[in-house]
């Protein structure tokens, strides 16, 4: 088993703000952690990306205030609808 | 310090325009006071995979090779052919003949843009990278090139003094149009052709704004709670400027004075717009027109419908106007224009002008409801009938660069 999609969320955000991964908690907002405005764009890019997702249309500056629990809900959520329609096109 | 330079005044003598709301001025400000808006479908070929589904895009019925030489057409961008059409306009309705009386030598040519040639760009990199091409088109670097509008203008009418693109993003029009204004003022030159251009609608610059997710899904709706981001547009505005001197010697048609500007920059963030930065340029825009805030009736807002831009805009004017921010109309017109880069200010100087002229304040469209953190009268959905003595119209970059023309009545 690879790491969980959470471990691989807080990887992508400790590189991005470049800290220790062990000082992410799921409570924490991306400007608590430090990225704020295009590092969070980056980040966004960085992890649609990696998963090969693409998130739905938002307006940059809510991920700012966005806890890195909810990024990693979006993103299971965005995994889920990918092997959905996958299963569904098969 | 050396002594006080001469310092003349400078009109507005003839403008020219081709943007989402048709070909020429008339047809610019006509659907702006109508409050009529050019979002539509994104038109593009590549439409069907891309996420941006909107734009303001230049109507198909826009003919190109109209009346330009067919030598000249193989080698314009369509950033070129924007600012070619629009400045043949504007020299029109100047009346002016720059191969008569040596006036060519005594002109200069200064043309914004944000990036330039970005179609010839991108159809030379899909050939090269996509299609593994081993030739480029021979006229990729005459049509890309950031200062092919400015030349091209220059080339088809003579005119032989500085000429040249500025580049500041979504402030290069009022940049450009501020150095026009300055070699006329200080004596350098006694007329300008000056404006912007962007032809902006590419599969790898809309791929580029989606990637930085400031692009609206539905509409742009300028200073509403339920804004949703910029919607792209593209077009170019050009302007015949002169000394008034010079426009009153040949008895010439006088549109506006453009009194006065300001420039600044931040220096804060790369795209977080400073409200300190907005307001310390159109407080310079103020005194070098000698206007006091009092004497200014509408601002033509920046007014990107990005969540950023609205509220420390609506911040600025009030760090500049005091008291007077209560007594202003304030617009956005890229709620019908959209969002033209390096050509909005251009655009939107044909708003103002028009605002000062039929004493009309264009509206801001799509305004459902105003954000509560935005409290300025923005002048929603429909024109108003008031008299304009005066106006300014912001410009504010990417990069935290700050452009701002002050206007008045034509004297």
């Amino acid at each position: 088993m690879t790491d969980t999609t959470q471990q691989q969320i807080f990887d992508l955000i400790a590189k991005q703000a470049k800290i220790d991964v062990a000082t992410i908690k799921p409570e924490s907002t991306l400007k608590d952690l430090g990225i704020a405005s295009l590092e969070a764009i980056e980040l966004i890019f960085d992890i649609e990306e990696h998963f090969n997702i693409t998130f739905p249309d938002q307006q940059g500056a809510n991920f700012d205030t966005d806890t890195t629990q909810s990024l990693v809900d979006a993103v299971q959520k965005a995994l889920d609808d990918k092997a959905a329609a996958g299963e569904g096109s098969n | 310090m050396s002594t006080v330079p001469l310092m003349r005044r400078v009109v507005i003598t003839g403008m020219g325009a081709i943007s989402p709301l048709g070909v020429g001025a008339e047809a610019l400000w006509q659907g702006l006071r109508e409050g009529r808006s050019a979002i539509g479908p994104l038109n593009h070929p590549d439409a069907a995979r891309l996420r941006v589904k909107i734009a303001a895009q230049v109507p198909a019925s826009f003919d190109p090779a109209a009346n330009i030489d067919e030598r000249i057409l193989p080698m314009l961008d369509r950033t070129s052919e924007f600012a070619l059409h629009a400045a043949r306009e504007a020299i029109t309705q100047s009346g002016l003949e720059f191969r008569q009386n040596g006036l060519g030598v005594r002109t200069a040519c200064v043309v914004g843009t944000g990036v330039g040639g970005e179609t010839t760009q991108d159809e030379q990199s899909k050939r090269l990278y996509g299609e593994n091409s081993q030739r480029a088109h021979p006229l990729t670097i005459v049509r890309l090139m950031t200062n092919a509008s400015a030349s091209q203008i220059s080339i088809a009418y003579g005119l032989r003094g500085p000429t040249y693109a500025v580049a500041s993003a979504c402030a290069s029009a009022n940049h450009a149009i501020i150095q026009a204004a300055m070699m006329i003022r200080y004596g350098m030159v006694d007329a300008a052709i000056t404006g912007g251009t962007e032809a902006c609608i590419t599969y790898g610059a809309l791929r580029a704004w989606e990637a930085m997710r400031v692009l609206a899904d539905d509409t742009c709706r300028p200073f509403s709670i339920n804004r949703r981001g910029l919607v792209l547009g593209e077009g170019a505005g050009i302007f015949v400027l002169e000394s008034l001197e010079h426009a009153q010697a040949r008895g010439a048609t006088i549109l506006a004075e453009l009194a006065g500007s300001g420039m600044t920059a931040d220096a804060t963030d790369i795209v977080m717009p400073s409200a300190d930065g907005a307001a310390s340029a159109m407080r310079q825009a103020l005194a070098d027109a000698a206007l006091a805030p009092e004497d200014v009736d509408y601002i033509n807002a920046h007014g990107t419908g990005t969540l950023a831009n609205d509220v420390t805009e609506s911040k600025a004017i009030r760090l500049a106007f005091g008291a007077h921010a209560d007594r202003l109309a304030v617009s956005s017109t890229k709620s019908m224009h959209g969002h033209a880069l390096g050509a909005s200010g251009a655009l939107e100087l044909v708003a103002v002008v028009g605002a000062l002229r039929d004493s009309v304040v264009p509206p801001t469209a799509n305004l459902d409801k105003v954000d509560p953190a935005c409290d300025l009268d923005y002048v929603p959905n429909v024109a108003r009938e008031m008299p304009v003595r005066a106006a300014l119209s912001n410009s504010f970059a990417f990069g935290g660069l700050n452009a701002v023309l002050a206007l008045k009545r034509a004297p």
